[in-house]
């Protein structure tokens, strides 16, 4: 099993080639448990100071939650239009 | 209203005005004016009372199997005030008309620009250049001329909110900036009024409703978190609008509170889902 990133507005053209519908799907390293979602942001390219919001199997979060395989963890920046 | 006509009283004088006599009693509008301009009532009073004996006024009728006659008295009794009537806020106003608000305060310094025709809702060709307000105000009265609105064409602060939402049921956050939205929240919750808040970038959108306000700074937990305000467009402005007009209609009609959950739209899959801020 993977850990399943979405990502949201700005956050997916960190990403060359993300397609929004299929998302990520993310293995940790051999022999990794966990890893923090700030960690795993850096590890996809994406800026922390863009990360405005966190959502880990649906509840909120932030950059230093651990995920593991199976989690699904989403990314958004500010968003604020009206 | 003492000298209200019973039921059978109120059928006999309704006698002319009633457009279908069996379950439900219907009224149009027409016998709904008739009847207000009779006994000294607005039209959105008489709908009311027409209501409570269980007659429908037929601009309803359609919503009979969705809507419960005490959720749309509720609606119809009910006041919001909608900050920002530009994107979210002109299709908000809309859709809040069409299911039965009563009254509307409508709050928007600005005039409509050519740049805002992609997506806002009262923004047509004819109104460029309009104040948003006005031809909210206008084309709401055109679709509801029960609604009672007020077009105010101000910059919202923290000094024109406390009076605004005194007397109000839900404020609506329709604002185009987070520094904006913060500050509205922060007023609610002083004013102890529920918090609708919509948000959109691109092609998604957020929405909520909060009764305790302090969502948004749950959500935003760096207080120095400001911006998101990205180009959009009209089918982010009205999917999150209907999303938020559906949290505020099931609030005000007491049918059930989304208490805690962030509801997140995508229109470019499309998707909906929700997340727990618990």
């Amino acid at each position: 099993m993977s850990i399943h990133v979405r990502l949201s507005t700005t956050l997916r053209e960190c990403v060359p080639g993300y397609v929004p519908e299929e998302g990520l799907d993310i293995d940790l390293a051999p022999g990794e448990e966990a890893v923090t979602a700030g960690e795993l942001a850096s590890r996809l390219g994406i800026p922390a100071a863009e990360i405005k919001i966190v959502m880990i199997n649906g509840r909120q979060g932030d950059l230093r939650n651990a995920v593991t395989e199976g989690d699904r963890i989403a990314y958004f920046p500010a968003v604020g239009g009206g | 209203m003492d000298s209200f006509p019973a039921s059978a009283a109120l059928r006999d004088l309704l006698a002319s005005c009633l457009k279908f006599s069996g379950a439900p009693s219907v009224v149009d509008m027409d016998g709904t004016r008739r009847l207000a301009h009779g006994l000294g009532l607005t039209e959105g009073q008489a709908m009311r009372v027409l209501l409570a004996r269980g007659i429908w006024p037929e601009r309803f009728l359609r919503s009979r199997e969705s809507v419960s006659e005490e959720t749309l008295l509720r609606l119809l009794s009910s006041r919001v005030l909608i900050a920002g009537c530009g994107g979210l806020g002109g299709h908000l106003a809309a859709l809040l008309a069409r299911s039965g608000i009563g009254c509307l305060v409508l709050c928007d310094p600005d005039i409509f620009e050519e740049s805002n025709l992609n997506r806002q809702r009262f923004c047509t060709e004819k109104t460029l250049g309009h104040p948003k307000v006005e031809a909210c105000r206008d084309g709401l009265r055109e679709m509801a001329s029960y609604l009672e609105v007020q077009a105010l064409p101000w910059e919202l602060d923290e000094d024109n909110l406390p009076g605004l939402l005194k007397g109000t049921d839900a404020v609506a956050d329709c604002l185009d900036s987070l520094d904006k939205k913060k500050m509205l929240e922060r007023a609610a919750r002083n004013a102890g009024v529920p918090y609708l808040h919509g948000a959109v970038a691109r092609h998604e959108g957020f929405a909520f409703l909060d009764r305790e306000g302090s969502m948004m700074s749950r959500l935003y937990a760096a207080p120095e978190t400001t911006g998101g305000n990205m180009n959009t467009t009209g089918l982010t402005v009205a999917a999150t609008a209907c999303v938020m007009a559906a949290l505020l209609v099931r609030s005000l009609g007491r049918e059930a509170d989304n208490r805690d959950r962030l509801f997140h739209i995508d229109v470019s899959l499309p998707e909906l889902e929700s997340f727990s801020l618990s």
